[in-house]
């Protein structure tokens, strides 16, 4: 506990990381209180054809759409829409990522091997290549996006967790519990697993980032959450037609989906900085 | 302002320098016949198309997108032409049908040449016809339901003949879409029996008014006047046509506008259109077209074998706000499966209105509960579809009715239309003009032996509607399969077997000097033999 | 002899993990529950023709028996014939090769000669403002959307200003092909208008590419050269007088461009990754936007064309990297 509160003071020490940190709080209060927040809260799914494309107003803080739905309304629903994205892909990347690197790291041998073979296999393409594609054979929804982002990203954290075992087997004090007879299942809990937490939660953050990115740029291609969902990427998209007119369509989205990323960006560089002085701040997209 | 433009200038001076240089030489061969002034008016027409050119095997495609090839590297017996459309003979000079109305004979012209100089011959037809069929590609399907392999034969050179399997009003309809080959060139370059599909999806074995002359599938095709084309020319024409695809809306706009381009694909929104017209250096023609924009609804299945629910969903939809606003008044309501401009209407079918009154009313008498949310499937890539959904979805919410929006590319939803058990409930896409007769649309959408094709999602069977429609295409007599396609009409309407939105107008954004341009439904004017600039 | 041996054992593995995404990508794309021969069969193509067209293809045939087939076309350098351009696969892939790398290649240029030197001026200028706005540059950097970006500078520059073209990689017909490149061929064709047309046209496309990797290369470069200026023997050289404009260039420079070096797999993906986005957002006709295309029809054969495209161009560049990185630090190959 005091440790945390100790990471959490460092933190706030930093105003980039605190400013991160503050993003992504305003994102979750956002995403959790957007029908109160919204001004037009049935904008998700109302359409008004004769209050098209309006430029912002005090009616339309950010204008309206091609529906006449109510832009800003739209990007505060859309954050639910990013944060269920990131949060879940993620956190079903780290559910299979990490067990995965912890037994092909600590068992060198056949199986283990393996592992990292199938991983591999994941990580010979870009990404968005194998996401595209998998996403395209789903079908566009948020859930079928979801899964493409998680089948696709979990090789990352398998790597980082595997080369992290692999090197502590090595400490001394690893050794000489395996000495001592301590069973294999407490030294992995007990003393590799915090051990091998600070990279991973470093990661996470910036990985938070750079799936909303890729969610967005799936949305952006058509392949996300189906229409009316408020999808921030996929409105991006359906501006491009109004373009040069309707300049503030694509605007909104655009400058949320890149404050959000930012925000994970910021808090992972921070993150970095306090737990892992031994890299500090090396360049880090993925 | 200057200097944007700068690279675009620079360029066409080159190239007219280039041209004048190349014409400099022939007039020197040529005893100083041709004069430098008719050297400078060799002209050049660019066209933007919405989609790829990739391939320019006249067989493989029988689509809009693609429609520049075969309208002027190719020739067929006979060819639509004008608005409304008309079936001119073409290489063919007339025509006979037998009594029983299974024989087809026609009389080709004499001295129709091959852009290699050899005379198109009846010999030329038969192997492209028996071209299409093996290939089983482009408008295929169509022919092979009226014609197997065989049924062609060269009576004599000048002569060809074809034999039906049964009556068909609409084979003659199709007939253009036989774009004659040169069957010696293509022969040449067949490998292991493919009909040179490999060769001629990149070469031209064509007679039509222009040759082509580069073609890259990342890009389009550049083709140059063939002087000798059999219908000769006008006192003006445009010597070498380029078109190519430029996917995204924008450049094509702004490319019209700078100049890169002399003519643009037209489905545009209205502020774009109204952009152009402004313009000075363009315009935008107008023309009367053919092209429903509708919903198929699966009446397979309840709710929706309830004619109710059906009604109630027709009573949901915003066509004023559709039409009027989305669309800012570019297209014209059209009520039923039948284009308001083709013979066939009945004139007083009203059909239905945005009232959700009305839709409430009619989902309350629904036998069936509707507990499951309704899927509104739309074709990706395709804003309108999309729109269109979402406005349906709008409607249907205040009626009281969830529904899910649902995006399909387009081979996946003309594999799930082939069952009526992955068909969606509502599909909302377009029936575009394929030949100028009313079965193209109410015809083939609600015939019971179509159910499951492309233009079929409803998946429609009432043996009243399959009677009529079967008398009317046994029927060649225009004033009696008019009254029969009427009849189908009214019930279809009554029926609420669909949901009709639109008929589109055609909108053709070109550079204000072109002239000449002839608009018809099918090949959207695409037909460039006619065009030329205004010096 | 390590070396070679290291070599061998990367190509030893870079075969069975094409093969693992080869049957990967095969087996997603077969579940697709579209059909592309439906779409060549024509709109009005009743069941029965469909089915006949889907024997013709082969496609009728179990799955597996499909997948062997295909890692036999594989090696015998054969990747198919597209379902809809009906050219080889190979064919439509090479034609679009020399578009991507010339946006790749100048891509990786941008970052690289704008990257290393704004690192460089970043770490030496630690902590002052100069850092402090390279650093939220390169943060935005890694942090804006591709496409949005994309769209940003589209709105500006070539709608707004009109200085630049929108899309596409050239106005009207490409120079006569020599290598592909149009900055090469038009060069040769001596033909500077066209020259500056191309480089117009490649501006920003290349620059949205490069963005990302931009601000990869500045924060690699900022890290190695912290850790070399932390190193011993250049405390040690400033102790014995050497200027430190020298020490910079010289020592500092060196050592942190090996470690940018071996970062150079990482940019590759980065831009490899791009083009799928960005050659779709500019109509540039290269293979990213042929993959997407070839995706959305589910034309099977483009799809894992360009699968093994990537797959054998992402190892190739990371087999490289991996070997460079044992000659230059021959103690870190065990990793």
């Amino acid at each position: 506990m005091n440790a945390a509160r100790d990471i959490l003071r460092q933190l706030l020490r930093d105003p980039a990381a605190a400013v991160g940190l503050l993003i992504i709080l305003l994102l979750v209060f956002i995403a959790i209180f957007a029908p109160l927040l919204a001004t037009h809260p049935e904008a998700i799914w109302d359409m008004n054809p004769r209050q098209r494309l309006l430029p912002p107003s005090d009616t339309y803080v950010f204008g309206t759409d091609r529906m006449g739905a109510d832009i800003y309304s739209r990007i505060l629903f859309g954050a639910r829409i990013t944060m269920v994205i990131a949060s879940v892909a993620v956190g079903v990347a780290l559910l299979i990522g990490v067990p995965i690197g912890l037994i092909s790291g600590w068992t060198q041998n056949w199986l283990g091997e393996a592992l990292m073979r199938v991983s591999d296999i994941f990580l010979a393409v870009p990404q968005i290549v194998l996401a595209i594609a998998i996403s395209q054979t789903l079908g566009p929804s948020i859930e079928n996006v979801i899964l493409a982002l998680s089948v696709t990203y979990w090789p990352w954290f398998t790597r980082l967790v595997h080369a992290e075992v692999r090197s502590l087997k090595n400490e001394t004090f690893i050794e000489a519990a395996i000495a001592l007879g301590v069973p294999t299942w407490r030294i992995i809990l007990l003393h590799v697993l915090p051990n091998v937490a600070s990279p991973i939660i470093v990661r996470t953050s910036i990985g938070m980032g750079f799936t909303i990115l890729t969610a967005s740029a799936l949305g952006f291609l058509g392949l996300g959450a189906p229409p009316p969902a408020p999808e921030w990427g996929r409105m991006i998209a359906e501006s491009r037609e109004f373009l040069p007119e309707a300049w503030w369509y694509a605007l909104a989205p655009g400058l949320a989906i890149f404050l959000v990323v930012m925000g994970f960006n910021l808090l992972g560089d921070g993150l970095r900085d306090v737990l892992d002085p031994r890299i500090r701040r090396a360049g880090a997209r993925r | 302002m200057r200097d944007r433009h700068n690279d675009i200038l620079d360029l066409s001076r080159r190239d007219l320098m280039a041209y004048a240089g190349a014409a400099a030489l022939t007039a020197g061969t040529a005893l100083g016949s041709a004069t430098p002034a008719s050297a400078q008016a060799k002209t050049r027409f660019v066209f933007a198309n919405e989609s790829d050119y990739d391939t320019v095997d006249p067989h493989a495609a029988f689509d809009v997108g693609r429609v520049a090839i075969r309208l002027n590297i190719y020739d067929g017996l006979m060819r639509w032409q004008k608005n409304p459309a008309v079936l001119e003979p073409w290489v063919a000079e007339s025509h006979t049908i037998s009594p029983d109305g299974l024989v087809y004979t026609f009389k080709m012209r004499k001295g129709v040449k091959f852009h290699d100089g050899t005379e198109v011959k009846a010999q030329d037809v038969v192997y492209s016809l028996e071209r299409i069929l093996a290939v089983g590609k482009g408008a295929a399907s169509l022919f092979k339901s009226m014609v197997a392999p065989g049924a062609a034969k060269a009576i004599d050179d000048y002569t060809v003949e074809f034999k039906l399997a049964k009556p068909s009003a609409i084979f003659l309809s199709i007939v253009p879409e036989i774009h004659i080959v040169n069957s010696a060139l293509v022969k040449k370059n067949e490998k292991g029996g493919d009909h040179a599909e490999a060769w001629l999806s990149k070469n031209s074995a064509g007679s039509g008014a222009y040759k082509i002359t580069q073609f890259d599938p990342a890009i389009g095709f550049v083709a140059e006047r063939w002087p000798s084309h059999f219908k000769g020319w006008g006192p003006k024409w445009i010597d070498e046509i380029e078109f190519r695809a430029v996917k995204d809306t924008n450049t094509r706009v702004l490319g019209l506008i700078r100049g890169d381009f002399n003519g643009i694909g037209g489905y545009l929104q209205t502020d774009q259109l109204n952009r152009i017209k402004a313009n000075p250096a363009t315009q935008v023609l107008e023309a009367e077209s053919m092209r429903v924009m509708m919903a198929q609804i699966n009446t397979t299945r309840a709710p929706f074998n309830d004619v109710h629910v059906r009604r109630g969903i027709n009573y949901a939809f915003d066509y004023d706000g559709f039409n009027k606003e989305i669309l800012g008044g570019l297209v014209e309501r059209n009520p039923t499966p039948l284009p308001n401009t083709i013979w066939g209407v009945p004139k007083d079918v009203k059909g239905y209105s945005f009232d959700i009154e009305k839709a409430k009313a009619e989902f309350a008498q629904a036998k069936v509960k509707l507990d499951k949310p309704i899927e509104l499937a739309y074709l990706t890539g395709f804003q309108q579809s999309e729109q269109a959904a979402q406005l349906l979805q709008n409607g249907l919410t205040k009626a009281g009715v969830q529904s899910k929006v649902v995006g399909y590319p387009w081979p996946t939803i003309v594999e799930r239309f082939k069952d009526p058990a992955t068909t969606p409930d509502v599909s909302i896409y377009w029936i575009s003009t394929y030949y100028a007769d009313p079965h193209n649309w109410v015809g083939e959408m609600f015939s019971s032996s179509t159910a499951g094709t492309f233009k079929n999602a409803s998946h429609y069977k009432n043996p009243k509607v399959d009677e009529l429609l079967e008398k009317a295409l046994r029927s060649t007599v225009q004033a009696e399969r008019a009254k029969l396609y009427e009849e189908v009409t009214r019930i279809v309407v009554d029926e609420a077997a669909g949901l009709w939105i639109y008929n589109t107008k055609w909108y053709g954004p070109y550079s204000s000097k072109l002239k000449g341009i002839v608009f018809c439904p099918i090949g959207s004017a695409q037909e460039m033999r006619t065009a030329y600039y205004e010096s | 002899m390590r070396i070679l041996a290291l070599i061998l054992q990367r190509i030893a593995w870079l075969v069975p993990t094409l093969a693992g995404l080869v049957a990967v990508v095969f087996f997603i794309s077969r579940v697709i529950p579209a059909d592309p021969v439906a779409k060549l069969a024509g709109e009005t193509a009743s069941r029965a023709q469909i089915e006949l067209l889907r024997e013709k293809l082969g496609l009728d045939r179990p799955l597996l028996v499909q997948l062997v087939d295909y890692y036999r076309q594989l090696l015998s350098g054969d990747l198919g014939t597209s379902l809809f351009t009906t050219r080889p696969v190979w064919d439509d892939l090479y034609a679009r090769l020399p578009a991507t790398i010339e946006l790749t290649i100048v891509a990786m240029m941008i970052a690289v000669v704008i990257g290393i030197p704004l690192g460089v001026v970043s770490a030496l200028y630690r902590n002052t403002i100069i850092d402090h706005v390279l650093r939220i540059i390169t943060v935005a950097g890694l942090a804006v959307a591709s496409f949005w970006l994309a769209l940003v500078l589209q709105l500006y520059f070539a709608m707004d200003l009109g200085w630049l073209p929108l899309q596409a990689r050239i106005t009207g017909f490409p120079p006569p092909s020599i290598t592909g490149f149009y900055i090469v061929d038009t060069l040769v064709e001596g033909n500077f208008t066209r020259f500056r047309n191309v480089v117009a046209h490649l501006t920003l496309p290349a620059f949205t590419l490069a963005f990302p990797a931009l601000a990869t290369v500045v924060r690699f470069t900022r890290a190695g050269v912290l850790e070399t200026l932390q190193k011993n023997f250049v405390v040690y050289q400033r102790a014995m007088g050497i200027p430190s404009g020298l020490i910079v260039w010289k020592y500092v420079l060196r050592n942190s461009l090996i470690s940018t070096v071996t970062q150079i797999g990482l940019l590759f993906g980065i831009l490899l990754a791009g083009t799928v986005v960005i050659e779709t957002v500019f109509q540039w006709p290269g293979i990213g936007a042929y993959a997407f295309e070839a995706i959305l029809q589910s034309d099977y054969a483009a799809v894992m064309g360009f699968t093994v495209y990537a797959g054998v161009v992402f190892g190739i560049v990371n087999l490289v990297v991996d070997i460079g990185h044992a000659i230059l630090d021959p103690r870190g190959t065990g990793a």
